[in-house]
């Protein structure tokens, strides 16, 4: 456990401090801000706009830093030959997967909770209507992409970091569809297509089981129960995940 | 030091040709309108592709409404794709408010009212505690009805003014808007007991305006107007009553 903390503390100190973070932060940031000139031209919903648009700007900015920074997460050591350094010590390649996947956990932890800050004070001053659920929303965007990056890290273990990085942005978008797996399986007529068609709904994640946006902006009113049983599926996929990824580089030849 | 100076000139002729070019693109008429006629996706598209960003969608979609709305009204006043876009953005999100209320009277700049009360009826559905649809409801049943027979036309608007009435926030005006129409409409009675209930609930301003009204309606003979008046007894509270019999019988011996 706590070659696992001082790996993990490592890969945040590294990851935090690169360059192209920060570049992706502020470019958030600034669409965030730009979020109110659409807002101005919306005939009155400013806080509507400036809530729908800024989360849409966090989710597409933290699932940039979430896929990229955890696709050469893995690969960087390799090609770097620092992992064998790494392994001289009495360090396993479980705990390495473990150890970098949280590292880069907590990164996004603090790139999510800024972002998500900004915006609930931006609302809060510009349109004096801010809404808790907008860093309710900002919690769940956080784990959407924990399992993003957990997906993105496995199959950095297996494929190229390029690979690794446009497989990581195919399951996102997959997990936004994956109730259209489900209609399909209902659909298929051939016991084997529906079959088939079930087992791929349950390998994608489900990242849109909740509607939290359309909660944040007065649309739906989601529950604290279907959250908190999302939140905890998204958690148990990544840990199935993370754990596969670990399982998959201990096999590895390098 | 001659290298340093070229290099800031080139520098400094470039910043002038990227500011001239921009300056002479700045100085071009304004495209035209584009045609009016674009391509709306169905919402049930979107509705299948991501629930879960369906109101970001509306919005975008929204802002695109708005600006091809301006845009139109500005030159050639043609809404080809102003339903569909109606459509789009309600269904993807049916309790945004402000896009039913801009829609109903954009519809009307493309004379559609039917579609104005459609979706005014379908908002209505979707946020019925708000105050401002049946008002709007009425509003346009009484407006945009055309040769409808205007007594019924006026009972309806009355019935949707009445609704209005009874929801959390409303103008005291609405209910006495619906007493007026009730009267329009011929349904006298109904009339006089909306007054009454107005005159019962309603600020100084309202209860004057129920007593002229009342005054109106109600039989002139004394026996008839007393009885018309008990008859009222219940739609206000007691102590109002006593004012109110006094304020409909001023002059009377």
């Amino acid at each position: 456990m706590r070659r696992v903390f001082a790996i993990a503390v490592n890969t945040f100190r590294e990851t935090i401090r690169d360059r192209v973070l920060g570049v992706i932060v502020l470019f958030a940031l600034g669409m965030i801000i730009a979020s109110l000139w659409l807002a101005s031209i919306s005939l009155n919903q400013q806080a509507r706009m400036m809530k729908d648009f800024g989360l849409v700007a966090v989710t597409f900015f933290g699932l940039v830093v979430a896929v990229f920074v955890a696709a050469s997460l893995v690969h960087k050591e390799v090609e770097k030959r620092t992992v064998f350094v790494l392994f001289s010590k009495p360090v396993g390649r479980t705990e390495f997967i473990w150890g970098k996947f949280l590292g880069l956990a907590a990164t996004m932890l603090v790139v999510l909770a800024g972002m998500g800050l900004f915006l609930f004070l931006l609302t809060l001053v510009v349109a004096k209507q801010a809404s808790g659920w907008l860093l309710v929303a900002t919690a769940l965007i956080y784990l959407q992409l924990l399992v993003v990056m957990a997906v993105t890290v496995f199959f950095s273990t297996v494929t190229s970091a390029i690979l690794a990085s446009v497989l990581g942005i195919s399951v996102f978008v997959a997990g936004q569809l994956s109730h259209n797996v489900l209609s399909l399986s209902r659909l298929g007529s051939g016991v084997a297509l529906k079959a088939a068609s079930w087992i791929v709904y349950v390998l994608i994640p489900n990242l849109s089981a909740v509607d939290i946006k359309p909660t944040v902006v007065g649309e739906a009113s989601a529950s604290w129960a279907s959250i908190a049983a999302w939140a905890g599926y998204l958690v148990a996929y990544i840990v199935v995940v993370v754990l596969a990824a670990s399982w998959v580089f201990r096999r590895k030849e390098f | 030091m001659l290298k340093r100076s070229v290099s800031v000139l080139v520098a400094l002729a470039c910043v002038a040709g990227v500011v001239a070019y921009q300056a002479h693109a700045g100085t071009k008429p304004a495209p035209a309108a584009g045609d009016p006629n674009v391509f709306v996706p169905s919402p049930k598209f979107y509705t299948d592709l991501s629930p879960s960003s369906r109101t970001s969608i509306a919005d975008a979609y929204w802002l695109q409404m708005i600006q091809y709305y301006g845009e139109h009204w500005k030159t050639d006043h043609r809404f080809d794709a102003l339903p569909a876009m109606v459509d789009l953005v309600t269904t993807l999100s049916p309790r945004f408010k402000q896009a039913y209320f801009f829609s109903a009277f954009a519809l009307i700049d493309a004379h559609r009212p039917d579609l104005s009360y459609h979706y005014l009826l379908a908002g209505y559905k979707a946020n019925p505690t708000d105050w401002h649809f049946p008002f709007y409801l009425g509003f346009f049943a009484w407006t945009y009805a055309g040769n409808e027979d205007r007594h019924h036309v006026a009972i309806v608007a009355a019935d949707y003014y009445s609704q209005a009435a009874k929801l959390p926030g409303v103008l005291p005006s609405v209910a006495r808007l619906a007493a007026a129409l009730l009267a329009k409409g011929g349904e006298k009675q109904k009339a006089i007991e909306t007054w009454a209930a107005i005159y019962g609930q309603g600020d100084k301003y309202s209860q004057q305006k129920a007593i002229a009204a009342l005054d109106a309606l109600l039989p002139p003979g004394k026996h008839e107007r007393i009885s018309a008046v008990a008859a009222l007894r219940d739609l206000m509270p007691a102590s109002q009553y006593s004012r109110f019999v006094g304020a409909i019988f001023r002059g009377y011996q």
